[in-house]
């Protein structure tokens, strides 16, 4: 499943990438190249052979790791990718949390209190919730909390001033691993506004998600049957009823986390966070193909590891699904 | 000798819906003495599962309101109980098993992990000790296959499901186990195998069941004795032979008559003619009046109590009340 889909994620990446108008020479050279210099460079970087030559190289080049070297720095785009990545997986985690932390509980909350003034509460949140656009509650987050009140920071992942070695670049944890806990606030304290910013949508989603799996499980039997054996009430809404209310939220985890890392393009815009969007942004500006294209695929690739990851923890939660055994 | 373990006094839950007020329980008597089997029978919607409910504290309120009366199980007083309080009892005291087998367990834990659970919430023991009652409790209801425990809901049928609700309900050994038709949603043969088993354990452990059912034939195979409700009430109650032989009130005769006997043909079999009254509008009078054939004026004007008619018999109808006496006679003084 995973390997068609792939194949077929890399000829789109590589026809869009190549149906873009501009030439990456001219890019190169600047626009008052001569016709001869930008003629050599395009022969140079094979950008003459035939289309399917030049994409069975890509592909070749792909398999052994090799994900092309950007245009503009010279440097292998696997390389200089990374830590874009790991910014944008950050942010993308922190946000998904949230979402999760948040989104879930008061999707209980409104069940667990159905029809009362808390359920309705809970649920304008969410509405109002889904309805903000992410770049208007991101623009309006820092005018808020950056500028007016200035209690957080508005851009960038760290004050430049810290003294600072990330190690696997994911800022909080490195921060937590050597025990620097000036780093570690900052870290912090620059990723509470965007995270909650990219966190809205999916949260005000799972919300609602949660409370109508939630409002159905709490009907069922089985929960009629852990009330009849004196299991707390606690225990019976996190332990009966949510394990299996997770069953359809799961689904909706998986398609806002896709949804989520198209709005990290936008979130990381809004605060400067130097993300793979920022990255992409910048590559698609400069018309660096190599960069854009593997940046597409791999931004794919980690779509489609997000849905086998789904797909995994519905087996484990509900037994009643065994992959291969049926 | 005969100690009452349950006995429901002049009860009345009702519902407080949009639409109106439900009395779905009005003013229910009901003993179960220990070690007893009691057959509760009725026709849908005469407020059976409310009442049994009732004695779990597993009724929704809202909109369920208790309206007076008192439930006394092994002589506590249930109706003002606490969340803490009905905890400690539910499991432990009293257990309850349902219609439905296959959806009564939680089909995302294991089944030694959903009776460990209910072990453990009453029974100080650590994990492997409880591990191993379950596993005990598992063969006490004919379950001896090796790994069940490790098993989960969807990888039995439902006989099996119900017997693993039965061992679950049992495990802390209570004084009383609520059946909630526990043999309607199987066939035939397994329903057999499950009232044995259930009068078996009856016998063995000298817990008292409260057995809910439409079925007269499950009554006359497991009961000692016999409540019949009707449109939230109780209206006669005997033990079962006299239930059977001499049933008394109207509606009862009704019952006993619309059971097919072998050798009758299907479209002689006879049926209580009328319907149910809506729960919202109950008629003045004798709730069974509109359906009885020996119905008199007063059957119409004023409710019957339940009266003791001998032999530990009861009966809500006028029939039974000299008709000189009746005038000057509160009915609900008489009740038993
Ligand atoms: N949660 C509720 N809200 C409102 N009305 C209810 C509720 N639960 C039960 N009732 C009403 O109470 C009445 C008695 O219902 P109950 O379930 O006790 O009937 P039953 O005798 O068990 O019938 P059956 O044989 O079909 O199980 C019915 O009229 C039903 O509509
Ligand atoms: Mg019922």
């Amino acid at each position: 499943m995973l390997i068609p889909v792939l194949i077929g994620m890399s000829i789109i990446t590589f026809s869009i990438v190549h149906a873009i108008p501009g030439s990456p020479a001219k890019a190169i050279l600047g626009e008052r190249a001569t016709p001869e210099a930008m003629e050599r460079l395009e022969e140079n970087m094979g950008l003459n052979d035939p289309l399917y030559i030049q994409y069975f190289r890509y592909v070749g080049n792909l398999l052994q790791g090799d994900l092309g070297t950007s245009v503009q720095t010279g440097r292998p785009v696997a390389e200089e990718i990374l830590p874009y990545l790991t910014a944008t997986f950050e942010l993308a985690l922190c946000a998904m949390l949230i979402a999760i932390f948040f989104g879930v509980n008061l999707g209980i909350l409104s069940a667990w209190r159905q029809n009362t003034s808390v359920d309705y509460l809970s649920m304008v949140i969410a509405l109002i919730g889904v309805s903000m656009p992410v770049f208007w509650l991101g623009l309006m987050e820092q005018w808020i909390f950056a500028q007016e009140l200035d209690w957080l920071p508005s851009n960038g992942r760290m004050d430049p001033r810290m003294f600072f070695e990330p190690i696997t670049n994911f800022y909080l944890l490195d921060a937590l691993i050597q025990g620097n806990l000036y780093a570690l606030q900052d870290a912090f304290r620059h990723m509470l506004l965007p995270a909650i910013a990219l966190g809205t949508i999916p949260m005000a989603i799972i919300a609602r998600m949660t409370r109508s799996s939630m409002l159905e499980v709490l009907r069922s039997d089985y929960i009629r049957t852990a009330r009849a054996k004196g299991v707390r009430e606690g225990l019976i809404i996190y332990k009966h009823a949510l394990k299996n209310a997770f069953i359809p939220i799961i689904t909706v985890f998986g398609l806002q986390m896709g949804l989520l890392l198209g709005g990290a393009i936008l979130t990381e815009t809004i605060f400067s966070w130097p993300g793979v969007g920022r990255y992409l942004y910048d590559a698609i500006h400069a018309r660096d193909y190599a960069v854009v294209q593997s940046g597409i695929l791999i931004v794919a690739t980690i779509f489609v590891i997000i849905n086998l990851i789904v797909d995994l923890l519905y087996a484990w939660i509900d037994p009643r699904i065994q992959y291969g055994k049926e | 000798m005969v100690r009452p373990l349950l006995e429901i006094s002049r009860f009345k839950m009702y519902f407080h819906t949009d639409k109106g007020v439900v009395k779905a329980v009005d003013d229910v008597d009901l003993t179960v003495n220990e070690g007893e089997v009691v057959g509760l029978v009725g026709e849908s919607g005469c407020g059976k599962s409310v009442t049994s409910l009732s004695v779990m504290g597993l009724v929704p309120r809202p909109p369920g309101r208790v309206e007076g009366g008192s439930i006394r199980l092994a002589d506590r007083e249930l109706t003002h109980l606490k969340g803490r309080e009905w905890r400690k009892i539910r499991g432990n005291v009293v257990s309850m098993i349902f219609q439905e087998p296959m959806t009564s367990l939680n089909p995302v834990f294991t089944i030694g992990d959903q009776i460990v659970e209910a072990i453990r919430q009453h029974r100080k023991l650590d994990k492997k000790a409880a591990r191993r009652l379950a596993a005990d409790s598992l063969q006490e209801v004919g379950i001896s296959r090796k790994g069940i425990l490790e098993e989960y809901p969807h990888q039995l049928s439902g006989g099996m499901r119900q017997r693993v609700m039965i061992a679950m309900a049992m495990v802390c050994r209570p004084k009383l186990l609520i059946a909630d038709e526990p043999t309607t949603a199987l066939d035939v043969t397994i329903q057999a195998q499950i009232l044995d088993l259930m009068r078996r354990l009856n016998r063995e452990t000298g817990t008292a069941i409260l057995m809910i059912t439409h079925d007269l034939g499950v009554v006359a195979e497991m009961c000692d004795r016999v409540v019949v409700m009707y449109a939230g009430q109780v209206v006669e109650e005997a033990d079962v032979n006299t239930l059977f032989n001499q049933p008394r009130h109207p509606y009862t005769q009704g019952l006993l008559q619309s059971i097919p006997r072998l050798g009758q043909r299907a479209e002689r079999l006879y049926s209580i003619p009328g319907n149910v009254p809506n729960p919202k509008q109950m008629p003045t009078g004798c709730r069974f009046a509109p359906r009885c054939e020996y119905a008199m004026n007063i059957c119409r004007t004023e409710e019957p109590g339940l009266f003791a008619i001998g032999d530990g018999q009861n009966s809500r109808c006028w029939l039974h009340v000299d008709k000189k006496e009746e005038a000057d006679r509160d009915p609900t003084t008489t009740t038993s």
